[in-house]
């Protein structure tokens, strides 16, 4: 019981400590729009395959299609879009930075597999991502915003798969291609958090009628909680 | 241990090494006595698939303890994973100290070695896994296929390979000399239905022996080796280099790849023997140097390099030098660079500071000053250079500037430019800060002026007196002025009349020479612009030695196509300059660049001139030598005299015209045809060739009547007109003489002669006198004009004021037939009257239209119709209007009207006498106006006064 329970606090306090490194790191900026804008444009940057996977590819040596086929995004590794979807803005943030911690692990891990540029980029764009990421949840934290507790789409409410590091096969061969299909994954998954991003622009966009603050004063009490984030991380172990 | 013992392996054990691909067989050997170590030979059978399938067979040789765990290693090419392997051995004593003969035991059991058993149950595994390969060595890879149908295709780096089946789901592949490809590794695949299945080789290139291996101190206390290890091996797990030495038996890890620290202990060890090993999975490469300490001494870099004083020409350097212990010297060497260039170099024995005093230095002149020092006793190598820049100080200008002048005189007063080249770096000695310009007038020794001119200005401008002058030019630095330069102003104009001669241009510039004028003379100087087509002029000189006949101006500003213009001056023993010579040239000449423009005069049926003097020979890109002249003609007609068929540019034919006179601009076109269409083009041409092909002119020639046209209808057209406006000048006296007024009888001088010679009673008629009793009326009813000349009385010359209208008919029954007598009397006028408007004021009877010609049958109308002839008497009446003919009074009425004679013709009359013409007196003519009656009223007349 007691070893179950350390199971589920360790990730937690990694997380934990990944989401205050990145509320260290700069001031956030007051302004919404402007901050929404730029988490746009970063998952759009991240989402692009020249930055990462397509380097990997290269410097694997894995440029075969009939190796690429096999390059595909592996199921479980990153929330579907669909889930995302259905995530309060709140557990959306707090599953983007989950999910972003566990891409810095797996950054690290691959330093050796990697070309160096785009390991080093990509890790910036993480991090630099993981602080806006922060400072959207403090200006959401701090605002009425009933949109910034409800889900981005009414549905059954969130599921996600459990956000674990991919196993390491033993095989160098299996190895390679389990980590394009992360990348693969981690690529999707910007692409798919970039569209929810953009879809809270078009909202805001339409309606104007609530500030943030008050709307999410009023949707907080509405707000499913996401359970796999819960998992790994608790409610009220978050940053507040 | 004289008998032959039964000894065999027992014990045998196989396993299997995955990653080094090795059986692993250990036993012992039992049945040893206590003690007893024997030589032994152990025969070795391994097996694949079926243990009667063997494949390999060898012996091992090693001493044998009791009870002693054997191991030995066999490395399989093929992937042990892929195949059963069967192992058994057997022994024989290999030791002299048992007599022959020897025996081999039996054989052990076979013992299975089979790696499959660990596979869990995928469809397809592929063998060795991450395998450690060198590159150029040969490898072989294996397949496990669980599923018989599964069609399956191997390949390495994409490329399909084939392989041979070993058993019933087995496949190997041999690799032969396996190329680097990556540090990530090579890829083998196997694909099936399923997900690919492979491995990745690492390749390691082949491990180099380290190069350039050398040692070094510092400070004799660390000792430095360093290497070249050649290229990577290109895996992620480097190769391990060690440095060994072998007095000391001490060895250490290198943490660099290419260099390692060796710490010098306190025993003094002077002389090391160092080896380097580089080692990596498949090789050791091993280098060795001897290596004495004191002869690898490889100081320290100096510091604190600065200049201590620094003048114009002298500077101190000062450094230190980082000890090496023993109180030992160091041999520092002093470099002086100027413009990137070692220009001097001193050898400096340094302890501790170093000093030295550079000299013949360049005032203003940036140097660098650099510094390495070496061990003095044991030279070695040279320590890391040092440097430090320095500028010494200025000093005056050491050179008089270049000047040059351009007279002008204006008002006959000479106006001086004074130029001068900017001083070398050589010369200046420092930043040029003005120029000074002193004038000075050799005709008034006292007077002196000075001018300033700040730098980087290169040219003044002085005026002049007409009197000699001598000007002194100065440059000024913060220090100093330089020597002066001194031009020679004569007040005079300068003799220009020089024939100008041409100069040709080549590569290198304008070959000119010149002939001497004087034998004193001390120089010479040609000057040019160097862009003459741009004013003001760029001045450009070029001073020569009074020996110099000749030279060679180049420029890089010279440009093909422009025309320079030189003037060659010789310069006196009092530093006037004359000129000598004046010469122009082309560094190229070049084909004109545009056409003149030509004007078509003197155009003619049979010729025209054309002339282009506008056109300026001077400014074109070449000397002009002449001129083309183009003519066509639209009939195509054979060429004119002195013109030459030829082709044109544009591959029309036309006749050409060569004019080889470039100042003549004109040209006659003679022998044309009138009514023509010709054409013409007039281009110059140079050496280079003529100018551009421009359009033709058309010209048309005139036919031959349009000179007449010209020549005598434009003159008669004038006379008329000088006619026709000296008549209208002269009109009164041309009226004069052709149609006089009407003598006034009173007037008449005749009257006077009458008078004194005949009859003195001869008198004029009074008008009271005669009674007009008829009165001749000429109807003309068309085609008559009617002139009625009538005096141009001024109605202030009538004596009435008011109109009065006389009726002279009489009524028909008063009419008594001819008279011997017509009496006929003008009627006056009133002006008033007829300003009054004529309708207005004739009586309106009820039998006459108002405002009607009637027929003459009434006084009225008669009235009227006089009037209006008077009214019209300035010019002709039409037609038809006028009825009345007036009669003159001196004309017969016989010899009246010719062309229309009355109806009924008078007779003859007996006499014709002349009635004064008179203004009634409005008193006399009427009475007043009644009531009704008005001015209608018929006039009568007294019958007394009837003439008879």
């Amino acid at each position: 019981m007691r070893a179950q329970r350390m199971q589920r606090t360790l990730p937690s306090l990694v997380l934990r400590l990944l989401f205050l490194c990145t509320v260290a790191t700069g001031k956030c900026s007051g302004k919404y729009h402007e901050l929404l804008l730029q988490l746009q444009r970063q998952a759009d940057l991240m989402q692009d395959t020249s930055t990462l996977v397509d380097p990997y590819i290269r410097f694997q040596g894995l440029e075969s299609p009939k190796l690429q086929e096999h390059c595909r995004e592996h199921p479980g590794d990153f929330p579907s879009e669909d889930a995302l979807w259905r995530l309060s803005r709140q557990d959306f943030l707090r599953t983007l930075n989950v999910t972003l911690g566990l891409v810095l692990r797996m950054l690290s891990a691959l330093q050796q597999d990697l070309p160096e540029a785009a390991q080093q980029q990509t890790e910036m764009n993480v991090r630099g991502f993981g602080n806006n990421i922060h400072c959207m949840a403090q200006l959401l934290r701090g605002s009425l915003d009933p949109e910034a507790a409800e889900p981005t789409q009414p549905g059954p409410g969130p599921t996600l798969p459990p956000l674990l590091p991919p196993m390491p096969p033993s095989s160098t061969f299996q190895r390679k291609l389990r980590n394009c299909r992360f990348l693969r994954g981690y690529h999707r998954f910007m692409r798919a958090a970039g569209q929810v991003l953009r879809s809270w622009g078009e909202r805001r966009g339409r309606s104007r009628r609530h500030s943030p603050h008050r709307a999410l004063q009023r949707g907080a009490r509405r707000t499913r909680p996401f359970l796999e984030v819960r998992r790994l991380s608790p409610r009220g172990q978050l940053p507040r | 241990l004289s008998e032959p013992l039964p000894l065999t392996p027992e014990s045998l054990k196989v396993s299997i090494n995955s990653t080094k691909q090795c059986l692993h067989l250990q036993w012992t050997v039992h049945n040893l006595d206590y003690h007893q170590e024997l030589k032994m030979v152990f025969q070795i059978q391994i097996s694949r698939f079926k243990a009667s399938n063997v494949i390999w067979m060898g012996n091992y040789s090693t001493t044998v303890k009791r009870n002693q765990v054997l191991h030995w290693s066999w490395e399989s090419e093929l992937p042990l994973e892929c195949a059963i392997h069967f192992v058994r051995m057997r022994t024989m004593v290999d030791d002299a100290r048992i007599p022959a003969p020897r025996f081999w035991s039996n054989w052990s059991s076979w013992e299975k070695a089979d790696a499959q058993n660990s596979l869990g149950d995928h469809p397809l595994y592929v063998f060795p896994k991450d395998k450690l390969v060198e590159e150029g060595s040969d490898v072989t890879i294996c397949y496990i296929s669980r599923n018989h149908q599964d069609n399956i295709s191997c390949y390495l780096e994409d490329e399909l390979t084939y392989g041979k089946q070993l058993d019933q789901n087995v496949w190997a592949f041999e690799l032969k000399n396996v190329s680097f490809h990556r540090k990530t590794g090579t890829n083998f695949y196997c694909k099936g239905q399923g997900v690919p299945e492979g491995v990745v080789l690492f390749v390691s290139k082949v491990l180099e022996e380290p190069k350039d291996f050398s040692c070094e101190t510092r400070d004799l206390k660390t000792v430095t080796c360093t290497w070249d290890p050649g290229s990577d091996t290109g895996l992620i797990q480097l190769p391990s280099y060690t440095l060994f030495e072998s007095f000391s038996g001490k060895k250490t890890l290198c943490k660099h790849r290419n260099r390692c620290d060796w710490q010098v202990t306190q025993d003094s060890q002077e002389v090391y023997n160092f080896t380097l090993v580089a080692e990596n999975y498949f090789r050791k490469r091993s280098v060795s140097i001897l290596f004495n300490l004191i002869h690898g001494v490889h100081p320290l870099a100096p510091y604190n390099l600065f200049p201590k004083s620094v003048s114009a020409t002298n500077a101190t350097m000062t450094w230190k030098v980082s000890s090496i212990g023993h109180n030992s010297a160091l041999l520092c060497q002093l470099q002086l660079l100027g413009e990137g260039k070692v220009i001097q170099q001193h050898n400096i024995s340094v302890r501790v500071n170093g000093e030295y005093l550079l000299s013949e230095l360049k005032p203003d002149t940036e140097y660098m000053a650099r510094v390495h020092c070496a061990y003095a006793d044991h030279f070695w190598k040279w320590s890391e250079l040092i440097s430090q820049n320095f500028t010494t100080a200025e000093a005056a200008p050491s050179e008089a500037p270049d000047v040059w002048r351009d007279v002008t005189f204006v008002s006959g007063h000479p106006t001086v430019t004074l130029f001068w080249k900017p001083l070398s770096k050589v010369h200046t000695n420092g930043k040029i800060l003005f120029y000074n310009v002193v004038v000075e007038n050799l005709d008034e020794p006292s007077s002196l002026e000075v001018l300033s001119v700040p730098a980087p200005a290169n040219s003044t401008k002085v005026t002049l007196n007409q009197s000699s002058y001598q000007i002194y030019v100065t440059a000024h630095n913060s220090v100093g002025p330089s020597p002066a330069s001194a031009v020679a102003i004569s007040g005079h104009p300068e003799n220009e009349n020089v024939e100008e001669g041409r100069v040709n241009g080549t590569e290198d510039g304008f070959h000119m020479s010149w002939k001497p004028q004087s034998r004193n003379a001390t120089g010479y100087v040609v000057e040019w612009c160097d862009d003459p087509q741009n004013l003001p002029c760029v001045l450009r000189w070029k001073n020569l030695g009074p020996t110099n006949t000749g030279t060679v101006i180049s420029s890089d500003a010279f440009r093909p196509g422009v025309r320079y213009d030189f003037r060659i001056y010789e310069i006196s023993a009092k530093g006037m300059a004359h000129l000598l010579e004046k010469k122009a040239g082309y560094l190229k000449e070049l084909a004109p660049s545009y056409n003149p423009e030509v004007a078509t005069i003197n155009l003619t049926s049979h010729s025209f001139t054309l002339s282009w003097k506008d056109y300026s020979t001077e400014s074109q890109t070449g000397f002009i030598q002449g001129y083309y002249v183009y003519l066509k003609s639209k009939t195509g007609e054979k060429c004119h005299r002195e013109f030459e068929k030829t082709v044109l540019p544009d591959n029309s034919v036309g006749c050409k015209y060569t004019i080889d006179n470039p100042d003549q601009k004109t040209l006659v076109v003679k022998d044309l045809q009138p009514e023509s269409v010709y054409e013409f083009f007039v281009t110059p041409y140079t050496s280079a060739g003529e100018g551009p092909l421009d359009d033709f002119t058309k010209v048309t020639t005139p036919d031959d009547y349009s000179h007449i046209l010209i020549h005598i209808i434009l003159p008669m057209i004038f006379c008329v007109l000088v006619v026709m406006i000296t008549c209208y000048l002269k009109s009164q006296w041309l009226k004069d003489k052709c149609y006089p007024d009407i003598p006034d009888p009173y007037k008449s001088s005749v009257l006077s002669l009458i008078k004194f010679k005949e009859n003195p009673h001869i008198t004029i008629m009074n008008v009271n006198d005669c009674v007009p009793d008829a009165i001749e009326v000429v109807n003309k009813p068309e085609g008559s004009k009617i002139q009625f000349i009538g005096t141009r009385k001024s109605p202030t010359e009538t004596k009435g004021t008011k109109p009065v209208y006389l009726d002279l008919l009489p009524t028909e029954k008063n009419y008594s037939g001819p008279g011997p007598c017509i009496c006929f009397e003008n009627f006056t006028y009133n002006q008033a009257a007829s300003d009054l408007g004529y309708c207005g004021h004739f009586p309106v009877t009820p039998q006459a239209p108002h405002c009607q010609l009637g027929p003459l049958t009434s006084p009225e109308n008669l009235l009227k119709t006089l009037e209006q002839n008077y009214m019209n008497s300035l010019g002709e009446i039409p037609a038809g209007e006028a009825n009345l003919n007036y009669v003159s009074q001196l004309a017969s009425p016989m010899s009246g009207d010719k062309e229309s004679p009355p109806a009924n013709p008078p007779e003859p009359a007996l006499c014709s006498e002349y009635k004064m013409q008179m203004a009634i007196p409005l008193g006399l003519a009427s009475p007043a106006p009644s009531k009704n009656s008005s001015l209608s009223s018929t006039a009568l007349l007294d019958p007394s006064e009837h003439c008879h």
